[in-house]
């Protein structure tokens, strides 16, 4: 406001004194900008945005840590990507555990966050155990499920000693790998789709659930008609919050599973990226994929929020 | 009278709300507890196998460690590599210098958005918030390119350097909703007493954050410690390990092993899970502050 009026001379405000004074109020914002603003963003800057922007400018070379001279290819990383086998079964991986990951943790969580929206110490003391895993490092979890899956391991023994014989190959089979993999981040993600919805259905007032009780309303239809319609902000919330993060499921391939068993029957495109990028060192082609990951992400999970929060608003 | 007619029509009302429950009231607890225990068996194998000699591990996985041995732990301790010390001291290092200079820049960031009405403002917020979903993967390659040519790579300085920027955009998150809710007329006052920006903002304005200050540095602490790919590539092979890091590297020498394995694995995991348990209701609030909201 102070800045418009010292820019119109004409008005009563543009007199030499308001001049100096917006000039003073402008050297003031700059220094506000320098202070709280600018370091903060320098550091975005230089590792976010810069890079960002480096990794859109690199995926249109043929950019490669062994070749000295990186030229302009255009499209053609995006075109061999399309074509890639490889690529496609990583996004074929990437989006079936993506739906695992968005589905198994939200139903069970909601599931869970019922089952124990009671008070008392019993169901405090429940609650803080279904959050550990989420404390924990994914590499942990990791290491802890790879030693209860492998062939032989722990909970082959459990079964055996219960007369299982043939146990499947949890890990080491290619058709099985990627479902166990799929479990393994719904376990790890679960307590926190718990907490959002235990916090969403404290919000739910007894009022409203005594007055359906009173109106005959059942169990079943209490819950689809009076506490489901008020969890919509913490089933957005989880939604987008499970998908951002199984998009981008790395650390359970790369801990216990390399990509395999057999040929990439596990690996995600975020996998993908980074063997591309630092194993292969194709810094081009890896670009060109985190590009194309980066779109997907922002897309899927744009759409998904609007509609939901359209829901919110019509519910 | 009309409070006799209120009492009762409670009592109606509470009773058939809890008329399903009534009828088996132990059917609650008794699932509660069923599937909680089913749900934390993987928890409890880590914790008895840590006390367990590591033959008995393969052979007997789910029995109780009696007697219980501290081997395990010393033996991960006493790593002649010292795998485990390194790491930690690596990351008590990252993590605290990363959580303390996030803490101070998203809030003056935060600041300077949320109090801030221009263009610009509002473009560089909407674009920060957007480096909220970029996966670390997407920019990797990038970043260590530049981390290079400013000699920052494999160095713990580098390290801080990327977290501190790759996490601002939840630290200005927190900060700048927050920072809305407090009345500008505070802020305002000061500056009549003669206080200038920098000091409104410190004496006046920062106490008022403590709430937000406490997610910012319980989420991001637990972020960083527990953070994978980010130091395994920055730091590389080189500049250290974190115990995050720790754990993936010794899991290729000790597949058969699991005594030490499970042992550094407990002692890496110890710190968060202790910070967890004493900071439990700062960690709920933090997440569902913005589910009550919407």
């Amino acid at each position: 406001m102070t800045a418009l009026q010292g820019s119109l001379p004409g008005t009563p405000q543009g007199s030499p004194r308001s001049a100096r004074k917006s000039a003073r109020n402008r050297r003031a914002n700059l220094g506000y900008f320098l202070g709280f603003g600018a370091p903060g963003l320098l550091f975005y800057a230089c590792f976010v945005f810069a890079p960002l922007v480096l990794s859109v400018g690199y995926s249109f070379t043929n950019a490669d840590a062994f070749l000295p001279n990186t030229k302009f290819t255009g499209l053609h990383n995006y075109v061999k990507l399309l074509g890639d086998p490889d690529f496609r079964m990583q996004l074929r991986v990437t989006t079936i555990l993506t739906l695992i990951i968005v589905i198994v943790p939200n139903v069970a969580g909601l599931a869970i966050a019922v089952l124990l929206n009671r008070n008392g110490r019993l169901y405090r003391a429940l609650r803080t155990v279904f959050f550990v895993p989420v404390v924990l490092s994914s590499v942990v979890v990791s290491v802890v499920w790879q030693a209860m899956l492998t062939d032989g391991g722990l909970l082959d023994t459990v079964l055996g000693s219960m007369g299982v014989r043939h146990p499947p190959g949890w890990l080491s089979d290619p058709s099985i790998a990627l479902y166990s993999v799929g479990s393994i981040a719904s376990w790890q993600l679960l307590g926190f789709c718990t907490v959002v919805y235990l916090a969403g259905l404290q919000g739910v007032p007894d009022e409203l659930l005594e007055a359906a009780a009173i109106d005959g309303a059942g169990r079943w239809t209490r819950f689809r008609r009076v506490t489901w319609p008020m969890l919509a902000p913490a089933l957005t919330i989880n939604t987008v919050m499970l998908l951002i993060t199984g998009f981008k499921t790395y650390d359970y391939v790369q801990v216990i599973t390399h990509g395999g068993p057999g040929t990439g029957t596990t690996a995600t495109v975020a996998y993908g990226v980074i063997q591309t990028g630092f194993t292969e060192n194709k810094t081009g082609l890896a670009s060109a994929m985190a590009v194309l990951m980066l779109l997907i992400v922002a897309v899927v999970s744009s759409v998904v929020l609007r509609l939901l929060q359209r829901r919110e608003v019509e519910l | 009278m009309t409070a006799v007619v209120e009492k009762t029509e409670r009592t109606v009302r509470e009773q058939s709300a809890r008329r399903d429950e009534s009828r088996a009231p132990w059917v609650r607890p008794l699932v509660a507890l069923v599937v909680t225990a089913v749900f934390a068996v993987p928890l409890y194998l880590v914790v008895v196998n840590v006390f367990k000699p590591g033959g008995h591990i393969t052979g007997s996985p789910a029995s109780v460690p009696w007697p219980p041995t501290l081997g395990n732990l010393k033996a991960a301790l006493d790593r002649p590599d010292n795998l485990y010390w390194d790491g930690l001291i690596n990351s008590a290092e990252i993590t605290t210098v990363s959580i303390v200079v996030l803490a101070v820049l998203s809030a003056m960031l935060g600041h300077y958005l949320a109090r801030t009405r221009s263009r610009f403002a509002r473009v560089t917020l909407l674009v920060l918030l957007a480096g909220l979903m970029v996966p670390p993967q997407v920019i990797l390659v990038p970043v260590v390119r530049i981390l290079r040519l400013t000699h920052l790579m494999a160095t713990l300085t580098g390290m801080v350097a990327f977290n501190v920027g790759y996490y601002i955009p939840f630290g200005v998150f927190v900060f700048a909703g927050f920072i809305r809710s407090i009345p500008i007329e505070l802020e305002e006052a000061a500056a009549l007493d003669g206080a200038g920006r920098w000091r409104t903002f410190w004496t006046v304005v920062f106490p008022l954050l403590r709430p937000a200050t406490a997610s910012v540095l319980i989420f991001l602490g637990v972020w960083i410690w527990n953070d994978f790919l980010d130091p395994l590539i920055i730091l590389g092979p080189v500049g250290g390990t974190t115990v995050t890091v720790g754990v993936y590297r010794a899991l290729g020498e000790h597949q058969s092993n699991y005594g030490q394995l499970f042992g550094l694995m407990f002692l890496a995991a110890l710190p968060v899970v202790v910070f967890y348990f004493l900071l439990q209701k700062h960690f709920v609030k933090g997440l569902t502050g913005g589910a009550v909201k919407g």
